[in-house]
């Protein structure tokens, strides 16, 4: 396994967040998070990508304890935020260059990587400007973009997708799954059900602070992975290669 | 049924009352005590060059001349009321008012535009003050008469000045506002401002491969020259380091002129720190606890700012010192260079474990720094005594950094 979060416990003040949760994310694995607002998606997944740390519980990262040794687990984990943040002055290709040094990446593949990823989620045009102008969607994008750069073990994506127009979400969707096929733990927070469905192979549902209940692919039944039909005749309009991606 | 007339002056005006209370009320209450005690120190000194002038012109006497002086005072002032309107006024129709979609309003675009100026003029009013020192300069100077009659035109005047800048600051706008068949002039300069700016790009980044502290030098030197707060707080240290060369080459005594660049200096060391905790609260708490990095090198990359700014700074009192006369040029280099290492580190300490609350880093560093200063005076060395015991507590709470939540 890759992503184990064991007896997790956060509170603030009166209200417990998270309360014992305990989950597995394999290798391979896209597993969706899906609860109602105020269930602790977002707490979870701050607290499994070291922002905050936990009252009680571990999180280990390919065994190592984000906690105890956070430098080593972190060089492993990628984590887009619901609310993404940047340094507002540099444009995004800095702000990339600026996290692929720190992450100690091979400059020139990770200029590559930056260079496709960027195309293909239609950031190219703008991405030497100040992020300071980027729309809401564009960073959103940025953040994705910073999360997989370094094809981390571990994706921690909070809300990642909200805001993509439909190319965009379908190359975000094919590179998770890429990511997950290379052996990437991935673990989804959403409020979109169908975002859900069409991307993980299993579903943890939590229900304030707990863990309520998992659902693998056949308990619930849902649309295949891949294209609906309305993205399938949009794409196909606006002649996105993404159409011929098979249902 | 006959179309509603709405009454756009009861709209407006009820809204440029509130905004002015809600403005007036974001100023903190540091932060206005601040602004009175600066604003009451440049009058004050305004006051007293004008009152030597008018005196001077007064005599023996002339006291015409001294009320023709007042009143090109006070024109000096609406002058720079109207600039200070107009530079803002430009800046806006050119960036665009933070405020609603106004031409999706269904309100004229020229009742829009006046809004927008008198809002704009409501900075025109700053040159209130000082010429308000002009005038009491003038008390006892001037003839009562004529000083009654220089302050009623003041007030009208600064008025029409601040709408003359606005007027001007329209024009060029309107200049530049392309031509669009059926559309009003407001409209055309309403729609330019309404335009989202176009951003400037940048040159592409060199790719390298290099070490996280290497990594967060070259990110605090692109967002020291990028527009933004990091940038903003280097200009005092700068500024000061420019000047701190001006006592040793005026004709005052070495000793004096030695004092005053060493005050400078320190002035301009405080300046650093507080840049340094500015470059670290620059750092989007998300990102930073995402990175495989630890507080080694988030600490390191602004205590080496530190040492490079204590280094130059040592080096300018040296040089001030050589020029003063002084004989013992390294003895001023390693003690001024000591001092500003010690500040700017206290800075990095302050706002790494504190991290991400700036502002009450700014605080603790301000807080400290003032005990540090007021207890040099009172009794010397005890300052230092103060500022090496600052340094060594915050630094013991650096290994917590990584703990730090962001509320």
């Amino acid at each position: 396994m890759t992503l184990r979060i064991d007896g997790l416990s956060r509170r603030y003040g009166a209200l417990a967040a998270l309360e014992e949760v305990s989950l597995e994310v394999r290798a391979g694995e896209i597993v969706g998070l899906l609860g109602p607002n105020g269930a602790g998606k977002s707490t979870l997944l701050r607290t499994a990508a070291g922002l905050q740390p936990p009252d009680a519980g571990a999180v280990l990262v390919d065994g190592v304890d984000l906690w105890r040794e956070p430098v080593a687990a972190k060089l492993g984990l990628g984590y887009a935020p619901e609310e993404p943040s940047f340094y507002e002055e540099l444009s995004a290709e800095e702000y990339l260059a600026f996290l692929a040094a720190v992450r100690g990446l091979d400059p020139a593949a990770a200029a590559a990587r930056t260079r496709e990823l960027s195309s293909r989620l239609g950031l190219a045009d703008r991405s030497d400007e100040p992020v300071r102008g980027y729309s809401h969607g564009m960073r959103k994008k940025l953040s994705f973009l910073a999360a997989v750069l370094h094809r981390p073990r571990v994706l921690l994506l909070d809300e990642a997708l909200e805001g993509f127009d439909a190319p965009a979400a379908l190359y975000a969707r094919e590179t998770l799954r890429a990511q997950a096929a290379e052996g990437a733990a991935v673990l989804f927070s959403s409020h979109v059900t169908e975002a859900i469905e069409r991307l993980c192979d299993r579903v943890i549902v939590l229900d304030r602070g707990r863990v309520v209940r998992t659902l693998a692919r056949a308990e619930w039944g849902g649309a295949a992975p891949g294209l609906s039909t309305l993205e399938r005749a949009f794409l196909a309009l606006i002649g996105s290669p993404g159409a011929e991606v098979p249902a | 049924m006959p179309a509603p007339r709405p009454d756009f002056a009861a709209a407006f005006a009820p809204l440029e009352r509130r905004l002015l209370r809600r403005r007036l009320a974001a100023i903190e209450p540091r932060l206005r005590l601040e602004i009175v005690a600066l604003g009451v120190l440049a009058m004050g000194y305004l006051f007293w060059q004008t009152r030597l002038a008018l005196a001077s012109l007064a005599f023996p006497n002339r006291p015409w001349a001294a009320a023709a002086g007042c009143a090109a005072g006070l024109a000096a002032c609406a002058l720079a009321g109207a600039a200070l309107a107009g530079t803002r006024h430009a800046e806006r129709l050119a960036n665009g008012f933070p405020a609603p979609p106004w031409l999706a309003l269904p309100v004229p675009a020229g009742r829009i535009h006046r809004h927008l100026a008198q809002d704009s003029c409501a900075v025109s009013r700053f040159a209130l003050l000082p010429g308000l020192a002009v005038l009491a300069a003038g008390a006892r100077i001037v003839p009562a008469g004529a000083l009654a009659a220089l302050a009623a035109g003041f007030v009208v005047v600064l008025d029409l000045a601040g709408r003359l800048g606005c007027a001007i600051a329209f024009g060029l706008a309107l200049l530049r506002a392309p031509a669009h068949p059926g559309a009003d002039p407001a409209t055309r300069v309403l729609a330019v401002a309404a335009r989202p700016a176009r951003a400037r790009r940048f040159a592409p980044p060199r790719w390298r491969a290099e070490r996280p502290l290497a990594a967060f030098l070259r990110k605090d030197l692109l967002l020291a020259r990028r527009p933004g707060p990091a940038r903003l707080r280097l200009l005092a240290p700068l500024a000061l380091g420019l000047l701190w060369l001006l006592p040793s080459v005026v004709p005052i005594l070495p000793e004096v002129a030695l004092a005053l660049t060493y005050a400078l200096t320190l002035v301009a060391a405080a300046g650093m720190a507080g840049w340094i905790v500015a470059l670290v609260s620059a750092d989007p708490f998300p990102v930073l606890r995402g990175l495989p990095v630890g507080v080694l090198v988030v600490w390191g990359a602004r205590v080496l700012w530190a040492a490079l700014g204590a280094v130059a700074l040592g080096a300018g009192q040296a040089l001030a010192g050589a020029l003063a006369g002084g004989r013992a040029p390294h003895a001023y280099f390693s003690w001024t260079a000591l001092v500003s290492l010690g500040i700017g580190v206290l800075g990095a300490n302050y706002a790494v474990t504190l991290y991400p609350r700036a502002q009450h880093a700014r605080r603790m560093l301000g807080l400290t720094l003032g005990m540090a200063t007021g207890a040099s005076l009172m009794i010397p060395f005890l300052g230092w005594s103060l500022l090496l015991a600052a340094l060594l507590h915050s630094a013991r709470r650096l290994p917590r950094w990584a703990w730090q939540e962001p509320s």
